[in-house]
């Protein structure tokens, strides 16, 4: 009996020592030969062009590591998800990320609604989370550890564009053609911030649209009865064409600004002449001005023909992951996510192929706080303002 | 005034495409009593296949329409074949979500052959020249396509009510076993009402691409507002599916210039309700009666 029991003490003893040292060496999505990353984009829906290029970018990016060997012999392996845009689908995306898929990162998110709808569950489940394409949602949220933000901030970017629209280009009352979520309202609270900020310029009204909308004629001729002569325009590329498109009917031409999530070179065949003139924000260089980045665009193409036809969105996919990249390589051959974060942290000015002078530390977790304008001229982009910096929020 | 002499237009235009989508719907329901879920993405692909005749092949532009037309009536007539006829047990529901996973079939195909990226459709008229009439705004491509439409509702309308098929598809769409007894092809005549219905969006979907861009998913707001004004003007009438197009059209249009731009989309909802509760049968529909 007494052997029984000892035995059996034994048995115990000896599975929580095993339990203890898994838990030691298994971290979450890490093998010794693999590393797995997942995201959520659109990759059926009205958004689909963002998440195909952005989804695209981050795979093909991770693919081209991969095949120059890894690091520390360990591959990528990426997850992509379809969220359609849909907020609902996102947070369950995300849980199927985590629970099903075991990544050890997520990278990426399109749209702040999917985000602000999938936040709660990746912050208190402590999974990496590297740029999510969103507004500043981040307020009031104690536990960012795990979260590291290389994407510049709507709000700032409606800002520094009104600001520098009254500075620069004479603008005197300014509308805003908006998505109708956190998205368009973020860069409509930029704006008005703007105008609050600037001198002589006032906001004239706005307009918005459902990202379904296929007519936008009303929101043209009510932006026009506002009286503007600029109107700011924050929608996704098929709305921002046709709204471009709409006013030019309308044989009404106001200055035009976007944000920089319609820089894509694509807007020149969607809108036409009508893109010629436009303001953009931008936060890495222009495709063709920059050997580094070109190169990296190259390859991606390599790997993914269809990215040619959304060059920007599948740049700025690798401008999301290669942050995280780095810190993976830094943290060296014993991997784990407090290594990573620790890795992350000691970011200073560091620039990517595509990211540039990224910085994160102990209590600052968006990594850029500059963007620079461009301005359309004969169907290319062309620098008019060097790097604008604006403080980071968090 | 001006204003509201250009929401008025805008909105006829818009309302013209809605009520060439709804006709699609009302053909199919008026036949077999199925609302086809399919019938947006038959138009996306319609207007796909004429884009990869006009681009890529480099087809002169009535060529590539009629290739375009030709090859969505071939896919619906093919899906009734295939698809429906094998499940002609399943109850009017099932039926009906069959064709739900025929959308997602078609739009998922779509965006693999295609891409998901936004194309610009390439058509002889522009919407960026027109006319001007006292500050209001018609452009060539709008009147272009409000006249195909129109011509579009006309011969469809011919064809169901003074041919011998459109004869036949009354009175399979009346009473199916009667029909049968007769010696009408029930199953021939469904076939051709799907490949007529699959022509018929093929024709929406090249006339909407030119207005909305080319996307997998341009017909999803659409085909949803088809079915709205195919409800406004009745399921069952097709002069009804037509006024109810321009009258939601107009509704929306004026609804975003004077009230709100935000509750645009839901007005169609609205209508919809407020037109089940009041007037089930639609606009111009009949009341259905069935004896037990």
């Amino acid at each position: 009996m007494k052997h029984v029991r000892l035995l059996g003490l034994a048995l115990v003893l000896a599975a929580l020592l095993f339990s203890a040292s898994a838990g030691v060496a298994q971290e979450r999505g890490i093998t010794p030969t693999e590393i797995v990353i997942g995201s959520t984009v659109p990759l059926s829906g009205p958004a689909s062009y963002w998440g195909l290029g952005v989804g695209g970018g981050i795979d093909a990016y991770l693919k081209s590591i991969n095949d120059a060997g890894g690091i520390n012999g360990r591959k990528f392996r990426t997850v992509l998800l379809d969220d359609s845009y849909l907020p609902a689908r996102a947070a369950v995306n995300v849980r199927e990320l985590v629970e099903r898929h075991n990544v050890f990162a997520i990278v990426g998110m399109i749209g702040t609604a999917n985000a602000f709808a999938s936040r709660g569950y990746i912050l208190e489940s402590k999974t990496l989370w590297i740029t999510p394409t969103t507004n500043d949602i981040w307020a009031g949220l104690r536990d960012r550890k795990y979260l590291f933000v290389t994407y510049p901030s709507y709000h700032n970017e409606g800002r520094i564009l009104t600001e520098y629209a009254a500075k620069s280009l004479g603008t005197k009352s300014i509308a805003v053609f908006y998505q109708n979520d956190e998205y368009g309202l973020g860069l409509v609270r930029g704006v008005k911030y703007g105008v609050a900020q600037a001198k002589g310029i006032k906001f004239a009204g706005q307009a918005s649209y459902e990202v379904t909308d296929a007519d936008v004629s009303a929101q043209a001729v009510k932006l026009r009865a506002t009286g503007a002569d600029t109107v700011f325009i924050a929608a996704t590329p098929t709305q921002g064409a046709l709204i471009v498109r709409e006013m030019g009917k309308l044989g009404w031409r106001p200055r035009l600004l976007a944000t920089f999530t319609l820089g894509d070179p694509v807007m020149f065949r969607l809108a036409g002449e009508a893109w010629n003139d436009i303001y953009i924000g931008a936060y890495f260089p222009i495709p063709g001005t920059d050997p580094k980045l070109d190169e990296m665009l190259a390859t991606l193409i390599k790997y993914n023909a269809a990215l040619r036809n959304s060059p920007y969105n599948a740049l700025a996919g690798v401008s999301f992951v290669e942050p995280l990249v780095e810190a993976i390589r830094r943290a060296g051959p014993n991997l784990t996510k407090d290594g990573v974060v620790a890795a992350l942290e000691s970011l200073r000015n560091w620039d990517g192929a595509v990211a540039r002078s990224v910085t994160f530390g102990k209590d600052r977790r968006q990594g850029l706080n500059r963007i620079f304008i461009v301005k359309a001229e004969n169907g290319k982009y062309v620098k008019v303002t060097d790097w604008i910096s604006y403080q980071t929020q968090f | 005034m001006v204003d509201l002499a250009q929401f008025v237009v805008g909105g006829l235009a818009t309302g013209t495409l809605y009520g060439l989508v709804a006709l699609g719907i009302v053909l199919l329901y008026r036949s077999s009593r199925v609302l086809n879920f399919a019938h947006g993405d038959l138009a996306a692909l319609g207007a796909f296949i004429a884009f990869t005749m006009l681009v890529q092949l480099g087809w002169p532009f009535l060529t590539s329409v009629a290739v375009s037309l030709g090859a969505t009536a071939a896919a619906g007539a093919l899906f009734y074949f295939v698809v429906l006829r094998p499940v002609k047990e399943a109850t009017l529901l099932g039926r009906i979500v069959v064709t739900l996973g025929l959308a997602l079939v078609l739009s998922g195909a779509i965006t693999l052959l295609w891409g998901a990226d936004t194309k610009v459709f390439p058509f002889p008229l522009s919407e960026l020249r027109g006319y001007r009439l006292g500050g209001v705004f018609v452009s060539h491509l709008r009147l272009g396509l409000s006249a195909a439409g129109l011509a579009l509702m006309g011969a469809l309308y011919l064809l169901v009510q003074r041919t011998r098929v459109g004869l036949a598809m009354r009175a399979v769409s009346q009473d199916l076993v009667a029909a049968q007894a007769l010696g009408i092809p029930a199953r021939r005549i469904f076939a051709l009402t799907w490949g007529l219905a699959g022509a018929l969006g093929a024709a929406a979907g090249i006339l909407t691409a030119p207005v909305t861009l080319l996307t997998p998913f341009m017909m999803l707001d659409p085909f949803l507002k088809g079915f709205a004004a195919a409800v406004l003007g009745g399921m069952d009438s097709m002069p009804g599916a037509v006024l109810g197009g321009w009258l939601l059209g107009m509704a929306e249009s004026l609804f975003a210039g004077y009230v709100s731009v935000k509750f645009k989309t839901t007005l169609a909802f609205v209508i919809i309700i407020l037109m089940l509760m009041v007037r089930p049968e639609g606009l111009l529909g009949r009341e259905f009666h069935r004896r037990v």
